[in-house]
């Protein structure tokens, strides 16, 4: 046992008393940077290849940010949630309500919808955030059923299930008109994603991110460092608030409505099958996730009416039974496996 | 010399089962005191008393002269008080060089930021180098703790805990499950220290307990037996007896 130990301690140290400040092992290279700039061109690709599904796929950008931002909550802080529509939710009717009553200006609405998700997120989480495991579930689920409640009865601002329309939002920048085949809404739907996944991407290596995923495997680890749990789970949560919340003022601004649909308890579990299916934790997933459930969704719906359902089941369990970890785990399995296979051909 | 941590009374019950009861000791400024005592005597429970871990049935803790009694545990970090786990309680998903940059940036309050950048945060590479060389780590750097050996994640378990720069510092069973040759890390990280900060450390081993402590404090069935300088401790025969003796028994 002992001489194991003592193995392990000497691989890679000169000697058990050298002070080798300077053998520091060099950083793991890290590709996490490219996701953000190879969405933004595969985006601007398929502007050009499907000119016909550019309201598809603006929808898909949309629901990407929200995705991403149930990353931050799910794949960083480990908190299990099924109601995180109430965030998008809040941010599609705030902007909905903005748009119709206040400005038309969508870099406006963007604002008021990530404020009012942010808002809606620090302090329902402040309230839940105590809990945790399958009663922290609950109370998000309820959470989602009262801001849907409320947003049904208040019809005369909301539209009550009739649904909120007639945003109809500035030309972006005082530039660019929201034309009627959709180019302006996809395009600034990309930019905004694109824009999300950097600001997403600096939030998880900064300081903060790095606490929060500290909190997410022994909060009382985190606590023997002197950091309160709860405070950065909070903050998380009402971080990935505004980001929910501008994903739902995102589609507000692009679809010109919002309806009850948005603040439900099945929006909030798609969330959760896009991001698992695409693979917690690297941001990147949630984007993968999103487009291969809305692009296999969509074309299933479209080829067989009747079935398609089904077929999303068996490709649903397909994935979670051969690979875990996500869609974004297999490139990672791959490497690995051709990473063994090269030092096997060394040796 | 001022007194920097003070327990009085200190009891915990389990249901019926008394693990500690009414424990008094105190450590001034500079100490270098060992806690010993036979397997299951209390010694770990103490610990988790006085760093807040465990709520107390009934004493009182003062730490630098302010009652912390019914503050947090991470409430007593912020004001010095410091400990390392008997059992290596790390991060598995986070390399050695994360859990160093961790505890640096918890220390002086720097969590909060949301779009620095850990890699460029001014200082923070230098002492993570250091506190790393120091413990031997610094190869170990990028390699995730869940794949780390036993010996070195008591290291750095040790590592993050002296990076935090304690007024009081609880070492619980530092050297266990490290190999022989490199307990002598683990006592000159310690002599590096500021000498004005107090350490209690949890040993079984003699040899280093001689090798580091001033004084010794004896634990035996959840009471305090005796305490006082290690060479008075060493040669009473109550000690030898419930403690040396039992472990000589055992081995
Ligand atoms: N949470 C608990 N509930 C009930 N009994 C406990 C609990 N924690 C510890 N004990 C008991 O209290 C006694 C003291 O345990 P403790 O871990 O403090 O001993 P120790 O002196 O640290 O021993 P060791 O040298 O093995 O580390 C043991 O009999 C243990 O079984
Ligand atoms: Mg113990």
């Amino acid at each position: 046992m002992s001489a194991t130990m003592t193995d392990g301690l000497s691989k890679g140290t000169t000697g058990p008393m050298t002070r080798d400040t300077t053998a520091l092992a060099a950083p793991r290279r890290d590709f996490g940077w490219l996701a953000a700039p190879i969405t933004g061109a595969l985006g601007l690709a398929a502007f050009w290849l499907f000119p016909e599904d550019l309201g598809l796929m603006t929808r898909i950008a949309a629901t990407a940010l929200y995705v991403l931002s149930l990353d931050l909550v799910l794949g960083y802080c480990g908190i299990a949630t099924l109601g995180h529509a109430a965030m998008f939710g809040t941010g599609a009717y705030a902007a909905g309500i903005a748009a119709v009553h206040l400005v038309n200006d969508p870099l406006v609405l963007l604002l008021i919808g990530g404020a009012a998700g942010g808002v809606m997120a620090l302090v329902t989480g402040g309230l839940i955030l105590h809990a945790r495991g399958l009663t922290l579930l609950m109370l998000t689920i309820a959470v989602t059923q009262i801001v849907q409640e409320v947003a049904n009865k208040a019809r005369d601002w909301t539209g009550g299930s009739d649904g909120l329309s007639g945003v109809d939002p500035a030309p972006l920048l005082g530039l660019f008109r929201f034309d009627m085949f959709g180019r302006t809404s996809y395009l600034f739907a990309v930019a905004v994603l694109v824009v999300g996944m950097v600001a997403a991407r600096r939030i998880v290596r900064s300081p903060f991110g790095l606490a929060c995923r500290g909190v997410k495997e022994d909060p009382l680890r985190i606590s023997a460092l002197g950091g309160s749990p709860r405070a950065y789970l909070v903050t998380m949560y009402a971080v990935a608030g505004i980001f929910a919340g501008v994903a739902g003022a995102l589609t507000a601004v692009s679809s010109g409505i919002v309806g009850l649909d948005s603040v439900s308890f099945s929006w909030s579990a798609e969330a959760l099958v896009m991001l698992v299916l695409g693979g917690t934790g690297r941001l990147y997933g949630a984007v993968i996730g999103t487009v291969a459930f809305m692009t296999v969704h969509h074309i299933l719906a479209a080829t067989d009416p009747f079935h398609w359902m089904l077929f999303i089941g068996l490709f649903l369990m397909g994935i979670v039974l051969f690979l875990p970890g996500g869609i974004a785990s297999g490139g990672e399995r791959l490497r690995a496996l051709l990473a063994r296979k090269g030092e096997g051909d060394q040796a | 010399m001022t007194i920097l941590l003070e327990v009085q009374g200190l009891s915990k019950n389990f249901g019926g089962l008394q693990v500690s009861s009414d424990i008094s000791m105190s450590l001034k400024a500079g100490d270098r005191c060992a806690l010993i005592g036979p397997n299951g005597a209390g010694k770990t429970t103490f610990v988790n008393l006085v760093t807040g871990v465990l709520p107390p049935t009934a004493g009182a803790i003062r730490l630098d002269g302010r009652d912390v009694t019914k503050l947090s545990a991470a409430d007593r970090v912020r004001r010095g008080l410091i400990r390392s786990f008997q059992v290596a309680r790390l991060f598995k998903s986070m390399t050695v060089r994360e859990h160093m940059e961790l505890a640096v940036l918890q220390r002086d309050r720097r969590t909060f930021r949301l779009f620095a950048s850990v890699a460029k945060t001014a200082g923070l590479a230098d002492e993570v180098a250091e506190c790393l060389g120091l413990m031997g780590l610094g190869a170990a750097a990028e390699t995730p703790v869940g794949s780390l050996a036993y010996g070195q994640q008591r290291l750095l378990e040790i590592a993050l805990a002296l990076a935090m720069r304690p007024k009081v510092l609880i070492l619980d069973e530092p050297a266990a499950g490290v190999p022989h040759s490199e307990s002598q890390r683990i006592l000159d990280a310690i002599d590096r220290l500021p000498k004005d900060l107090a350490v209690l450390m949890i040993e079984h081993d003699m040899d280093l307990v001689s090798r580091f402590a001033s004084s010794i404090v004896v634990l035996a069935q959840g009471k305090l037996l005796c305490s006082g300088a290690t060479r008075d401790v060493m040669a009473d025969p109550r000690v030898r007896e419930v403690y040396l003796g039992s472990r000589a028994n055992a081995h």
